[in-house]
């Protein structure tokens, strides 16, 4: 047997889907941005998948490498985000949130 | 031409907001930055208007080429993009000396998000896209998030940051997707290689309606609006004009160029097939929630937040029409764009000249009889809703027309489309209405609080200027239709 | 494909699932950022296996020594938080995103795996070679990066700009004035917070 392209989607398309319902479903802000992590992880992995497969030439890989920066610089915003947060109400759970008229 | 020269409005925002940082850092005025930053944008606005004016380049230098635009469209974004963050510059620069929030990192970080959403306008690459998407929205996250002690500021922001990244994620692993089923990242090199039926066809299709996804979040479409209200009542009201205008256009223009240039072909923009079902479906949706949920708001920046998500439906349809008369529409969309700019700077503007620190305009008995009061103040409001409204003599009025125009030259099939519009925007007028109603025709009750009007002369600038424009537009609106075809014509 | 080359692919796939569903179902954020750093490891692990020497190195440069530790830096920073996760009913909205999260993701899945198209002639390193200046690795991928690159690489600074300077205007300072959740209308000053 061998180890295919298709093995690497699914396997993207799993943690993908658990980034997904992760962030869907939990209200801890922290959980979630882990989640987005997640997701952004799978993304880089379908994309050197890809790249391996698809490709002659680097796209695939540097387009990760910029996933990879931006993930880093969007966890720092976010975290700030959450920090902010916490400062005000003392908890980091999205249902305290509700300040603001729905 | 050289790729320096080809560059210089983005590098005059960049390089201009780090010399904001620099300022701030070393002087004690703050209401200078105010100047000083709508005077580099509004440089970069002339300079971007040279560029275009003086000839662009046939060819995108070499080194740009695959990741950004240096065409009439991306000009003509960078001219609306960097007027409406100079005015909403102008209007941070009264309102934070008012509400005694003066700190020096507002300029700087509206530059830099007005830098990221430059890039994205020109973007023509899936990886600039995602770069540019993520520069304009982490800033726009943090302008959000400005008045930190503020507990809606921050839910706002947390709001808005947490479905943001998720729909970027979205949208991120769709144009993973889209790589490998094409191998490209630049827009051309996918449109090609799905027109000449090289591409995964079923991978392309998935891809393309995650795209859909992420930036129908970004435009503030429904189903995709939920964070829109938060985070527009939350931020500043400078902050939610920038929002309101800037984000939107730059999301539009990247819409626009994702949707002709990589599905451009005729199996995935086909009538029956691909996008323009979708948006179109998308399109009813939003103008009918966005008008209907906006009639039942008591505040009037979330009034104003839902009025956007009904634009965003409007301006949907332009991008629906965009399928068979590609021209027609492409323009009729950027002039509604930049007609929305200046009639929502005008809207927020006389905002926030309603009020003083204290008694500002946040309900709307908050207003009533402030028009009797300060008539000079509530004139530019008369003006701004109106435009919003889409009043004949303003720019409001041809943005619909022109859309509304191109989607029936588009389809006999699209003529429910503009019916469906047309009533959305007679609901609409009802809340429109309702601000000059309660500005004129009501009074306040005994020992409610009353909005006083605010003196300065930065608002009161920018004020001058949109409405100058909202009138301008509405008058001799065909000098900017050809404006925006010339734009439209730049899109491959 | 040696059997060991397979193997690892599916060790490493088990850990990445594996930590993955552990750091969306813990309730601690501490063991969750520890499982999102096993998660973040296997993936460099896969990322070798996909020839990506580089990007192995810079994922577990970037994320595990840089944003699991700032993940790990702000749980300390905010401690204990006083009240655990409401174990309400979850709500029909929860149950089905959940479930429509489920269908598609086992639909995405069930359609990748039968995808398999041949593998396209690249220049690899020969197997158990890490580094020998071909796909993916150091000296080949600097090359494509800054040859074909360059432009979303000086935007990308810009981009750390904004966090930067996001990131201190958010959480800068100390707090002066804490709002009362729900204000009255009389109450509309906004505060000082310089």
């Amino acid at each position: 047997m061998e180890v295919q392209l298709g093995h690497y989607l699914a396997l993207a398309s799993i943690i993908f889907g658990i980034g997904a319902i992760g962030f869907l479903t939990r209200r801890n802000v922290l959980i979630q941005l882990m989640s987005i992590e997640l997701m952004l992880n799978s993304v880089n992995l379908t994309l050197l998948a890809f790249n391996r497969w698809a490709s002659s030439d680097h796209a695939g890989q540097m387009f990760a490498f910029f996933v990879i920066a931006v993930a880093a610089a969007e966890a720092a915003v976010g975290l700030a985000i959450v920090v902010g947060f916490f400062r005000l109400h003392h908890t980091v759970h999205t249902d305290q949130a509700n300040t603001l008229k729905h | 031409m050289s790729p320096w020269l080809a560059l210089s409005p983005l590098l005059v925002v960049g390089i201009g907001s780090l010399t904001v940082m620099m300022v701030d850092a070393f002087s004690n005025k703050k209401d200078d930055l105010s100047i000083l930053s709508s005077a580099i944008l509004i440089a970069a606005a002339a300079i971007a208007g040279s560029l275009w004016f003086g000839g662009l380049p046939p060819q995108t230098p070499e080194i740009l080429a695959p990741y950004l635009a240096v065409d009439a469209m991306s000009q003509f974004f960078n001219i609306t993009i960097c007027g409406g963050a100079a005015l909403c510059a102008m209007l941070a620069g009264g309102y934070l000396r008012e509400h005694d929030l003066e700190r020096g990192d507002f300029y700087s970080m509206l530059m830099l998000c007005a830098f990221g959403a430059m890039v994205l306008s020109s973007a023509t690459d899936l990886v600039s896209v995602f770069i540019g998407l993520e520069t304009m929205s982490l800033g726009v996250y943090c302008l959000v998030a400005f008045r930190r002690g503020s507990a809606r500021a921050i839910e706002g922001a947390i709001k808005y940051f947490l479905l943001g990244s998720f729909a970027a994620a979205i949208l991120l692993f769709g144009s993973a997707l889209l790589y490998g089923a094409t191998g490209h990242t630049d827009l051309l090199g996918i449109g090609q290689t799905i027109r000449n039926g090289n591409a995964e066809l079923g991978l392309a299709l998935v891809a393309m309606s995650m795209l859909v996804v992420g930036l129908a979040f970004k435009v503030s479409a429904v189903p995709f609006h939920m964070w829109t209200p938060d985070a527009y009542e939350g931020a500043i009201t400078p902050a939610t004009a920038f929002m309101s205008v800037v984000v939107k256009a730059a999301a539009f223009a990247v819409m626009l160029r994702v949707l002709i240039t990589c599905f451009g072909d005729p199996l995935s923009a086909g009538a029956a097939s691909g996008w323009p079902p979708i948006i179109a479906v998308v399109a009813v949706v939003t103008m009918i929630y966005g008008n209907i949920a906006a009639i039942y708001q008591s505040n009037i920046k979330r009034m104003l937040a839902y009025s956007s998500i009904a634009h965003a439906g409007y301006i949907l349809i332009g991008v629906v029409a965009a399928f068979r008369v590609q021209n027609t529409a492409v323009s009729a969309v950027l002039y509604y764009l930049m007609a929305y700019t200046v009639s929502n700077v005008l809207a927020f503007g006389s905002l926030i000249v309603m009020g003083t620190r204290g008694k500002e305009a946040v309900t709307f008995d908050d207003l009533a009889g402030a028009g009797k009061r300060h008539p000079m103040a509530a004139l530019p409001f008369i003006i701004g809703m109106l435009s919003l409204m889409g009043f004949p003599p303003t720019a409001g009025f041809f943005g619909k027309y022109y859309v509304f125009n191109a989607a029936l030259q588009a389809d006999s099939g699209m003529h429910w489309l503009v019916i469906i519009a047309v009533i959305a925007s007679a609901i609409g007028a009802f809340y429109y209405l309702r601000v000059i109603v309660y500005l004129f025709m009501k009074d306040p009750e005994t020992g409610a609080p009353q909005a006083v009007a605010m003196k300065s002369g930065y608002v009161v600038t920018a004020l001058v200027l949109s409405a100058y424009f909202v009138l301008e537009m509405g008058i001799t609106p065909s000098n900017y239709l050809k404006m925006a075809l010339a734009a439209a014509a730049g899109l491959v | 494909m040696s059997i060991a080359a397979i193997s690892f692919f599916f060790v490493c796939g088990a850990v990445a699932i594996a930590s993955a569903l552990i750091t969306v179902t813990q309730n601690n954020p501490i063991r969750a950022a520890f499982s999102l750093l096993a998660h973040i490891i296997a993936l460099a692990g896969l990322f070798i296996g996909l020839q990506g020497h580089f990007l192995a190195v810079i994922q577990l440069i970037i994320y595990a020594g840089v944003v699991v530790v700032l993940f790990i830096f702000t749980i300390m920073y905010i401690g204990p938080v006083p009240k655990p996760e409401s174990a309400g009913r979850p709500s029909f909205a929860k149950l089905f995103s959940i479930a429509g999260m489920v269908v598609v993701t086992g639909a995405v899945t069930y359609a990748a795996l039968g995808y398999s198209p041949a593998l396209k002639g690249l220049n690899t390193c020969p197997e158990a070679v890490a580094e020998c200046g071909q796909f993916g690795g150091v000296e080949a991928f600097s090359a494509a990066l800054f040859r074909g690159g360059v432009v979303p690489f000086e935007l990308i600074s810009i981009l750390l700009t904004v966090a930067v300077v996001g990131a201190i205007m958010v959480a800068r300072g100390r707090l002066i004035y804490r709002e009362k959740p729900r204000r009255k209308k009389q109450e509309l000053s906004i505060e000082n917070n310089r």
